[in-house]
């Protein structure tokens, strides 16, 4: 059985349903009640009076008879109708059309007829010493007349909460489906390959909207990875084009020289060639890998004051046999939430960078600050710099400045600078002339949740 | 040593069995994690090399049952490029050591031997001597043929760590993950400029030099000269 009812015209109408049988419960319950007061209050009255003639009449038939007749003739309870018969059923005084039940008691339902009408009365039969019987009725009209109106009250109400949830739910479902239906048209848009297309009216403040803000930011997302899928295959089919073919070079070299010693250096340079190569698809992999997010669930608390000093003095003999300079000034106990061995890496290659593309005699400078609780850390060297363009794309793969073409490498290592930094929700910005500086501030994950 | 290899992929399987057979070490192999774990407990290897991707039986896997069954064989696990957390997880399944797929073979052989030596469990010396330098672990002082030489504190852990196993290569990136705990090899010649302080202040006075470079393998210490 399909779940019908779980569409939003399913579930108002439920809802509408729900309250119409509510109405009706409580038209009921009401019904039930007032009928039952006014039984009561009648049979109150009837019995009232019948004690009052009872009393009027001293008890005897001829004294009740009297009353009977005064009351008939003042007629001041013209509602309450007599008939006092004796014990052969001869009727003393009163109305002759009602009839008298032998047994004594309330009846609750007696039918009488007056001036032809056939009309229901509620009555008490009472025993007069002397074999004769008084009987009191009160015509039930007055109680008829209040039970047709409260069940046509209810009948009213019913039928409107009916209607109004008919239209309720129409009109719901209405607005629900149109809305939704701009999410699946949309969607049906990008399956049929149109990446571009957006979820409207993400610009208001209702849930609708704040739907369509999400799934657009997911797009968005989406299709940043797309684009960033594209660049990196047509970067590595580029990039690595040349040591592949240079590393087929080789070997056909090597095959087609008779000379050992020839062949020897040809394979050899071949197979450094091919390492290289390996060393491209290990980073590349692993940037792969840090910006596929998975790294965040090794993350601790990573003391960056000591992890920082203590990297940068395993540099410091390499730098200073390069000729540089370098400088720290660490602010201590600052840490971070993160991947130690992923920050390893990327103060690595950070620093490496400022070894291979700065001159000798060039100062590079480490610090670490933690400025309003953000942890911030900065690599900057005195040295040439890049231009403000190239800045803004070295954090891309195979990304290289003009002057580094030279240099060995593949501009990867920013690349990975920049993965790890979006894995620690870290902003990352490079600072191109004078010198050359990278900048990360931690910033923690707000902007995730935000 | 007699060395058992687990790992599925049979040109990787031969070029580690023939280079450790050139060696001179006895190997046995085989290509399945079930098959590999029946022969790990049939007993007498010194040392396994377990692949961690493998038909039939996870190399994880089978490094925890050894465990479990309270064999301590010495286990170096081999793992395919990338994974950053493979490392982690090799290590805590019980394997000894851990390195990643494309690997020279002099890399292979030198963490094997490094392996093969822990098991004889040497009671942590304090004082180790190799040749003519003998250093003290815990007053943290060396000399080299009794006249004293001062270090600074990496210097001191690269020696020591040297000095561990005299007369056994040591490549780079066993030191760089033993010495400065980075496992994976930066661009810069970290140990290179680290160990030419250490040369220059133990050669300092001396004909030979204390530290051997073995080419396209890593340094080593020589026992006795």
């Amino acid at each position: 059985m399909s779940r019908w009812w779980r569409g939003t015209f399913g579930l108002v109408a439920l809802v509408a349903t729900g309250f119409a049988l509510a109405t009706l419960a409580i038209g009921v319950f009401v019904f039930e009640t007032t009928h039952e007061a006014l039984e009561r209050q009648l049979s109150h009255r009837i019995a009232v009076e019948t004690q009052a003639l009872i009393a009027e009449g001293r008890g005897g038939p001829l004294g009740i008879a009297k009353a009977i007749r005064r009351r008939n003739l003042a007629r001041s309870t013209s509602s309450l109708d007599y008939h006092l018969v004796d014990s052969a059923g001869r009727t003393l005084a009163g109305s002759v059309s009602l009839p008298v039940p032998t047994m004594p008691g309330y009846v609750e339902l007696l039918p009488f007829t007056v001036n032809g009408q056939a009309r229901i009365a509620q009555s008490l039969t009472t025993s007069i010493p002397g074999g004769s019987r008084l009987l009191v009725a009160a015509d039930r009209s007055a109680i008829d007349a209040i039970d047709a109106t409260v069940i046509r009250l209810f009948v009213v109400a019913f039928g409107a909460m009916l209607l109004l949830g008919v239209g309720a739910a129409w009109f719901v479902g209405l607005v629900t489906r149109r809305r939704l239906d701009r999410i699946e048209r949309t969607a049906l848009a990008i399956i049929d390959g149109d990446l571009t297309r957006r979820v409207p009216g993400a610009g208001n403040a209702d849930e609708f909207a704040r739907v369509a803000a999400a799934l657009n930011r997911m797009l968005d997302r989406i299709a940043a990875l797309m684009d960033n899928l594209k660049q990196v295959s047509s970067d590595v089919a580029h990039d690595l084009r040349t040591p592949l073919t240079r590393l087929h070079n080789r070997l056909e070299e090597a095959l087609t020289s008779d000379d050992r010693n020839y062949q020897r250096s040809a394979i050899e340079a071949a197979s450094a060639e091919s390492r290289e190569l390996l060393d491209v698809f290990a980073a590349l992999l692993r940037i792969a890998e840090v910006e596929g997010l998975g790294a965040r669930a090794h993350f601790a608390d990573v003391d960056l004051s000591a992890f920082v000093t203590e990297l940068v003095e395993t540099y410091r003999p390499a730098m200073e046999a390069s000729g540089h300079h370098i400088e720290t000034q660490i602010a201590p106990d600052v840490t971070v939430a993160g991947d130690r061995r992923l920050l390893q890496r990327l103060l690595a290659n950070l620093l490496d960078n400022a070894i291979v593309h700065t001159p000798t005699g060039t100062s590079v400078s480490v610090t670490l600050t933690s400025i309003a609780e953000t942890p911030i850390l900065t690599v900057s060297d005195d040295g040439p710099g890049v231009s403000p363009d190239e800045a803004d794309t070295l954090l891309r793969r195979f990304a290289r400045a003009d002057r580094s073409r030279s240099t060995a490498g593949h501009g990867l290592g920013l690349a990975m600078v920049a993965a790890v930094a979006g894995a620690h929700h870290a902003d990352v910005s490079i600072a191109a002339r004078p010198g050359f500086a990278v900048r990360l501030a931690f910033v923690g994950t707000s902007l995730a949740t935000a | 040593m007699r060395i058992l290899i687990v790992e599925d992929d049979t040109d990787t399987r031969n070029f580690i069995a023939r280079g450790l057979a050139e060696l001179g070490h006895q190997t046995v192999t085989s290509a399945d994690g079930r098959d590999g774990l029946f022969q790990a407990t049939e007993g007498g290897f010194d040392a396994l090399v377990v692949d961690r991707m493998l038909p039939g039986l996870d190399g994880l896997l089978l490094v925890k049952a050894l465990r479990a069954a309270g064999d301590a064989t010495p286990v170096l696990m081999l793992t395919a490029i990338g994974g950053i957390a493979d490392r982690v997880e090799g290590l805590e399944s019980g394997a000894d050591d851990y390195l990643v797929k494309p690997f020279a073979f002099s890399e292979l052989a030198a963490r094997l031997q490094a392996l093969g030596r822990r098991p004889s469990a040497i009671v942590e010396a304090s004082v180790l001597t190799a040749g003519d330098i003998v250093i003290d672990l815990h007053r943290r002082t060396v000399a080299r043929a009794g006249q004293r030489i001062a270090l600074q504190p990496r210097e001191f852990a690269l020696l020591a760590e040297l000095m561990q196993r005299p007369g056994r290569v040591m490549t780079r990136t066993m030191l760089l993950e033993r010495v400065w705990d980075l496992d994976f090899d930066p661009k810069t010649n970290i140990v290179e400029t680290h160990l030419s302080r250490l040369r220059s202040k133990l050669n300092a006075g001396f004909e030979t030099d204390a530290i051997e470079t073995v080419r396209g393998a890593g340094y080593m210490i020589r026992d006795k000269r």
